[in-house]
C-alpha cells in the first residue's frame, strides 16, 4: 500500500462519502479531531504520509496481505471470515455483570483480560450527552459502565490512540468492523516505524449491520426524550421491525424505517459483518435472549477465551451450524452488497485512483456472483 | 506646538498637525469626528490640548453623529471642525444633505482625509464628489503651510458664506511632514447661545430647517455663486511657468508637489506651466479661462477620479468660442491611471508622452534585478495580527467550531483589525468584507435564506467600536425579523486599529475624562438576542461556546469575545506568561503536528529554528498571552504565570 498523507484522507475519504467516523485518524495530530460522530479536518496540513492516511479502514484494505499477516493464509472471501471456531456464549458467575446488552459476553471478557494482566487496558465506547465516545477503562469494575449497544457512529479508534500516547502498552479494544479494520491495519506498522511495538493485545469485533449518524439519531432521540437518560438500544429479532428505547422510567419503539433513514452514506459501503479482523467476534444470536455467537479467530484470542470460560467468566457451548445459517448468510449478503457497491464506484483493485479494497479478483468475484 | 503663540515661528508638522492648528488659530470650540486613517490624528491633535485651549473634543459613535455633534455648535454660533476618512462622508452624507440646505451659523468645516490607493482602507472612495452634489465649496491645500493657513480661512469662509465648507486631505499630505510657519494664535472663549426666535425663514435667527426647500435651495445654490467670485482671487490658486506655456499642468492636492518634481526631473519649466488649484469646487471660470486660453495642450493631474478633469471639460465646452480648440490629458486619455495612488513617475510619463522629451526611467533589467532581490533577499512579511493579539485566538476557535459544525458555515466580516482574517493571519475565515456594521446586515439577510434551502451557518464579526458605530441597527434587524445568524463581537476594549481611541463602551472620553461605559452586554440582551461572554484565551471553552451557538439556530445570538487588544495601554506594559518551548519535547519535523504553532497558528512570537528544527519563542516581541502552550499538542510550549 502507498501510505499518502492527509490531504487524501479529506478528499477521498472524508469529502467522497466513505469515512465512517471510526476515530482512527483522530488524536494522532492536531488536524482531524471528531465531532458529534463525523471526523473533520481542521486547517491543513502539508505532510505527504502520514498515520491518518496509513490506519485508515476506508484507504487501501489489502484482504489478503491482511489476512496473511493476521490468519497465515489469503482472504477466502467466506461469509465469517478466517476463524478458528464459533461458540454460543455469554457471561459467566464470575463476570458478576448487572448491565449488558444481550448476553454480555464482551464485558465478560474484558472484564477478565483486566483482571488477569492481559491487557492494561480497555478502549471501549461510552455515552456523552447522547453521542458515543471512547472510553479508556482500567479496572475490571468500570467496564460495565460502557456496556450496551450504541448503534450511532462513534471514533472509537480515537481512544485507542490516546491510549498509546498515554504509555499503555498492553490495550484492549472493543469495536465494530471498520474499527477493527483499523486496529488492524495499525498493528501492523505500515508507517514503518522503527520503535513500533504492537499496542494491541486484544482485539473484541462487534457485529455490525450498519451504524447510525450520531448527529442526527442523538436528534432523534432527543426529539422524544433526553438521549443521556437512555439505558438500553435493542432491535429486537424480525418481524418486529423497530428499534426499543429503554431509559429509567420508560420505554418505547421507533420504527426501523425511520431508522434507516440515518444510516451514513459510508455503511453502505461495508462488506464487513462479523469485524473479521478482530481476535475474537461477538455479536447477537437472533432468536437467543441469553446468548451471544461468539468467533475466535486468532490463538491469542482463543487462549484468553478459554481461560475465561475455565474460571467461570464466560459460559460456552458448541454450535451447530445450523445455528449459525441465518448469520451467515446475512454476512455474505452484506459483503455482496458492499463489495459490489465498491466495484461499482470504482474503488476496488482500481488501477488508477485509490483503492477502498485490494482483494484477488477471482475471490471478488465468487462473491459477487453468489458466495463462496 | 499647537497652542505656540510664537507667530512667524517654523516648525515641522506633519499635515494633521498643520490642520488643527489651522483650526486652533482660527478659534475653533468644538471638534468631533469618528477614527478613521489617515484623519485621526487631527482629532487627537486637539483632543490634546482641548483644556488649555478651551476646545470640546469627542470622538463620536460615527461620522453622522459626529456631523450633527459639529452642526449644533454652529448652530448654537461656535466655530466647529468634523473630521472622518473618505468613506465617512458616505455615512455623514444624509445629515449632510439636509444640512447644507438649513445652512450653518457659527464657521464649520468637515474635513476627509481621503486614501488613495487604499493604504489603510477597504475602498477608493472620494470626498471630492460630495462637495459637488452637496453644493458645498471644496478647497484642497498643497502642502503643508497651506494645510494650516486653509483651515483657518475655511472657518471664515463658512462664516461668509453661512455654510459648512468641505476641506479636502489624502493621505500623502495627512501623513507627511513639511515646515509650517505659524499664524496667530488668540485663545477665544466661545459663548453657545442657539438663536431660534427669529423668522421662520431668517438663517442667522429662526428655527434651523431645510423648508421650504426650493427657497433654501435657491440660497445655497446663491452661496456657491458668491464662493466663486471669492475663488477668482484666492491665493490659493497659483499659477507657476511662462506666460504662453506649450503644456498647461492644471492640479491639486498633493498631486501638485508631484507634477513640480515631474516637470524639474524632465527640465521642462520653460514648456510647461503649472496651475495649481487650492479652490476645487466650485470652480473660478475667470481665472481658468485666462489660463486655458493660454496653452493648446492640457493635461489635469489629479488622484483616482477625474473630478477637476470633467469640471474643467464642462468649462471649456462653455467657452468653446473663445478658447479655440484645446486638447485634454488626464485620466480620460489614459496619461493618468484613474485607480491608485499618484506619484512623479506617473506624472513624468504623462508629460514626456506630450512633450515628446525622451526619458530614461529606470533601466528595464535593473528594475527587474532590483525586483527579483527584494523578494529573494528581503524578509517575507505578510500582513498579521500582533503577537498576543486576541484576534488570531478567537479566530483559532471560530474556524475550528465552523470546520467542526461541518455545515459549510462561514463568517462575514466588518472594519477593523480583524478584517485581516480574509487573509492567512486570521485563517481565511472572513468570507465577505464591506463597510461599517455590513457584515452583521449581510449576515442578517443570510440568516433569512433557510426557505431558499440555504442550511449553512451564518456567523458575522464586529469589532467592540463597529458595534456601536453601525453594527447595532443590523442587530436589532436580525432579531426583529427572526434571523438564523450568530454575531460575534470582538470586544478588544478600544478602536485599536487606528490608535486606541475610546469608544462609548470604554469608560472616558478623547480627552481622558472620566464618562459612563456603554455595556454591549446589556444593549445586545436589551435587544432581545441570546447574549453570551468568553475570554477567547479560553480557547477550549470559546470553541465549546461557539458550537453551541453555532448548532443553535433560534434567531440572532450574540457571542462576546472579550479580551483587550496587545496594545492596548495598560495591557503593553506587562507580560501575563513567561512564554518557553521545552524543547526536548518540541520534536519538530518528526512530531505530527506539522509545525502547527509556526506553520498555521503563526503568532509572529514563535518562531521556527530552522537550524535546530525546533520551534522558539522571539521574547523580545512575545506578548506573553500564552496561548500558543494550549495550541501545542505535544505540551512542548510551556507558560508560567508573572508574579506582580
Amino acid at each position: 500500500m502507498q501510505v499518502k498523507g492527509s490531504k487524501e484522507v479529506k478528499a477521498s475519504v472524508i469529502d467522497s462519502g466513505l469515512c465512517t467516523g471510526c476515530g482512527a485518524c483522530v488524536s494522532l495530530c492536531p488536524y482531524f479531531v471528531s465531532h458529534r460522530g463525523r471526523t473533520v479536518m481542521l486547517f491543513s496540513c502539508s505532510r505527504d504520509q502520514g498515520r491518518c492516511h496509513a490506519h485508515c479502514p476506508r484507504s487501501e484494505v489489502n484482504l489478503d496481505k491482511l489476512s496473511s499477516k493476521f490468519f497465515g493464509e489469503t482472504y477466502t472471501g467466506s461469509p465469517f471470515g478466517s476463524y478458528l471456531e464459533i461458540q454460543a456464549t455469554g457471561a459467566g458467575e464470575k463476570a458478576d455483570l448487572k448491565n449488558f446488552q444481550t448476553a454480555g459476553t464482551v464485558s465478560a471478557l474484558i472484564k477478565f483480560a483486566l483482571a488477569k494482566g492481559y491487557i492494561d487496558s480497555a478502549v471501549l465506547t461510552g455515552n456523552d450527552s447522547g453521542y458515543g465516545v471512547p472510553l479508556i477503562v482500567e479496572k475490571p469494575a468500570d467496564v460495565e459502565k460502557t456496556a450496551g449497544s450504541k448503534y450511532s457512529v462513534s471514533p472509537t479508534v480515537k481512544g485507542v490512540n490516546e491510549a498509546i500516547n498515554s504509555g499503555l502498552k498492553k490495550i484492549g479494544a472493543v469495536g465494530t468492523p471498520c474499527q477493527v479494520t483499523a486496529i488492524a491495519k495499525m498493528r501492523f506498522n505500515p508507517i514503518e516505524d522503527e520503535n513500533f511495538r504492537d499496542p494491541i493485545a486484544l482485539s473484541i469485533g462487534l457485529f455490525c449491520t450498519w451504524a447510525l449518524r450520531a448527529s442526527d439519531f442523538t436528534a432523534l432521540l432527543r426529539s422524544k426524550g433526553d438521549p443521556s437518560v437512555i439505558k438500553k438500544l435493542d432491535i429486537p429479532p424480525p418481524p418486529a421491525s423497530v428499534m426499543s428505547v429503554e431509559t429509567g422510567s420508560r420505554s418505547y419503539d421507533i420504527p426501523l424505517e425511520e431508522i434507516r433513514t440515518l444510516i451514513p452514506e459510508a455503511c453502505t459501503y461495508c462488506h464487513d459483518m462479523t469485524a473479521e479482523f478482530a481476535d475474537i467476534s461477538v455479536g447477537v444470536f437472533e432468536g437467543k435472549k441469553r446468548e451471544n455467537i461468539t468467533i475466535i479467530r486468532t490463538d491469542r484470542g482463543r487462549k484468553i477465551f478459554r481461560e475465561a470460560v475455565s474460571e467461570g467468566y464466560i459460559t460456552a457451548r458448541e454450535i451447530q451450524d445450523s445455528e449459525t445459517e441465518p448469520l451467515a448468510d446475512a454476512a455474505l449478503n452484506k459483503k455482496r452488497k458492499g463489495l459490489a457497491r465498491l466495484a461499482d464506484a470504482g474503488l476496488i483493485n482500481s488501477e488508477s485512483g485509490d483503492s477502498v479494497i485490494k482483494v484477488d479478483n477471482s475471490v471478488l468475484e465468487k462473491i459477487l456472483t453468489g458466495g463462496v | 506646538m499647537l497652542l505656540s503663540k510664537n507667530e512667524g515661528k517654523e516648525l515641522l508638522l506633519m499635515g494633521n498637525q498643520a490642520i488643527a492648528r489651522g483650526a486652533i488659530e482660527a478659534g475653533v470650540n468644538v471638534a468631533a469626528g469618528y477614527p478613521g486613517t489617515p484623519s485621526s490624528e487631527i482629532i487627537e491633535n486637539l483632543a490634546s490640548v482641548a483644556g488649555k485651549a478651551n476646545l470640546y473634543v469627542e470622538w463620536s459613535v460615527n461620522e453622522k453623529v459626529s456631523l450633527e455633534v459639529a452642526a449644533a455648535a454652529s448652530f448654537a454660533g461656535l466655530r466647529s471642525l468634523c473630521v472622518m476618512k473618505q468613506n465617512g462622508v458616505n455615512v455623514a452624507s444624509d445629515f449632510l444633505l439636509h444640512l447644507v440646505l438649513s445652512g450653518t451659523r457659527g464657521g464649520m468645516v468637515l474635513i476627509p482625509c481621503d486614501d488613495p490607493g487604499a493604504i489603510s482602507s477597504v475602498n477608493e472612495g472620494e470626498s471630492r464628489y460630495f462637495a459637488r452634489i452637496m453644493e458645498i465649496p471644496l478647497l484642497e491645500p498643497g502642502d503643508f503651510q497651506e494645510a494650516k493657513d486653509m483651515t483657518k480661512w475655511a472657518f471664515e469662509l463658512s462664516e461668509e458664506l453661512g455654510n459648512i465648507v468641505m476641506l479636502r486631505s489624502v493621505t500623502r499630505l495627512s501623513h507627511a511632514s513639511g515646515n509650517v510657519k505659524l499664524g496667530n494664535y488668540e485663545p477665544v472663549q466661545g459663548k453657545a447661545n442657539f438663536r431660534f426666535d427669529g423668522n421662520l425663514l431668517d438663517p442667522k435667527t429662526g428655527p434651523v430647517i431645510t423648508a421650504p426647500v426650493p427657497m433654501r435651495h435657491n440660497q445655497q445654490q446663491g452661496k456657491l455663486k458668491k464662493a466663486i467670485e471669492l475663488f477668482e482671487t484666492s491665493p490659493f490658486n497659483r499659477y507657476e511657468g511662462p506666460e504662453k506655456p506649450e503644456l498647461l499642468i492644471i492640479t491639486s492636492s498633493a498631486c501638485y508637489l508631484y507634477s513640480r518634481e515631474a516637470v524639474k526631473a524632465l527640465g521642462a519649466e520653460g514648456r510647461t506651466g503649472i496651475l495649481k488649484l487650492g479652490t476645487t469646487w466650485p470652480l473660478p471660470p475667470e481665472l481658468l479661462k485666462k489660463h486655458l486660453a493660454a496653452a493648446k495642450k492640457i493635461l489635469v493631474v489629479e488622484e483616482v477620479l477625474p473630478f477637476l478633469e470633467e469640471n474643467i471639460k464642462i468649462l471649456a465646452m462653455e467657452n468653446i468660442d473663445s478658447l479655440g480648440k484645446i486638447s485634454f490629458h488626464g485620466k480620460n486619455d489614459g496619461s493618468i491611471p484613474s485607480v491608485n495612488e499618484m506619484n512623479p513617475d506617473h506624472v513624468i510619463k504623462a508629460v514626456s508622452s506630450i512633450l515628446a522629451i525622451p526619458y530614461d526611467s529606470m533601466p528595464e533589467d535593473y528594475e527587474k534585478k532590483g525586483m527579483i532581490l527584494s523578494f529573494t533577499k528581503s524578509p517575507n512579511r505578510e500582513l498579521t495580527f500582533c503577537p498576543g493579539c486576541p484576534h488570531r485566538a478567537s479566530y483559532w476557535s471560530i474556524n475550528r467550531a465552523l470546520t467542526m459544525d461541518g455545515r459549510n458555515g462561514f463568517v462575514c466580516g466588518d472594519i477593523g483589525c480583524y478584517t485581516m482574517a480574509i487573509l492567512p493571519a486570521g485563517f481565511s475565515t472572513i468570507k465577505t468584507a464591506h463597510s461599517m456594521g455590513s457584515g452583521t446586515g449581510i449576515a442578517s439577510g443570510f440568516g433569512k435564506l433557510k426557505s431558499f434551502g440555504m442550511e449553512q451557518p451564518v456567523v458575522s464579526v464586529c469589532g467592540d467600536s463597529t458595534f456601536y458605530h453601525a453594527a447595532m441597527p443590523a442587530l436589532v434587524n436580525a432579531v426583529h425579523n427572526g434571523s438564523d445568524m450568530l454575531l460575534v463581537i470582538l470586544d478588544n476594549s478600544g478602536t485599536a486599529m487606528t490608535g486606541f481611541q475610546p469608544h462609548p463602551g470604554i469608560p472616558s472620553d478623547a480627552t481622558g475624562n472620566e464618562l459612563p461605559a456603554v455595556d454591549i452586554e446589556g444593549i445586545c440582551r436589551s435587544i432581545g438576542a441570546k447574549t453570551y461572554t468568553s475570554d477567547p484565551f479560553d480557547i477550549a471553552g470559546t470553541e465549546k461556546q461557539l458550537l453551541e451557538l453555532i448548532e443553535d439556530n433560534s434567531g440572532a445570538r450574540v457571542l462576546i469575545l472579550k479580551q483587550p487588544c496587545a496594545l492596548s495601554p495598560e495591557k503593553k506594559k506587562e507580560k501575563r506568561y513567561t512564554v518557553s518551548v521545552d524543547s526536548d519535547l518540541c520534536r519538530g519535523e518528526e512530531c505530527g503536528c506539522n509545525r502547527l504553532c509556526t506553520r498555521v497558528f503563526r503568532c509572529p512570537g514563535l518562531v521556527w529554528n530552522a537550524e535546530k528544527g525546533k520551534a522558539m519563542i522571539d521574547e523580545i516581541i512575545c506578548a506573553g498571552c500564552g496561548v500558543c502552550a494550549d495550541i501545542c499538542p505535544a505540551g512542548a510550549i510551556k507558560r508560567s504565570e508573572v508574579k506582580p
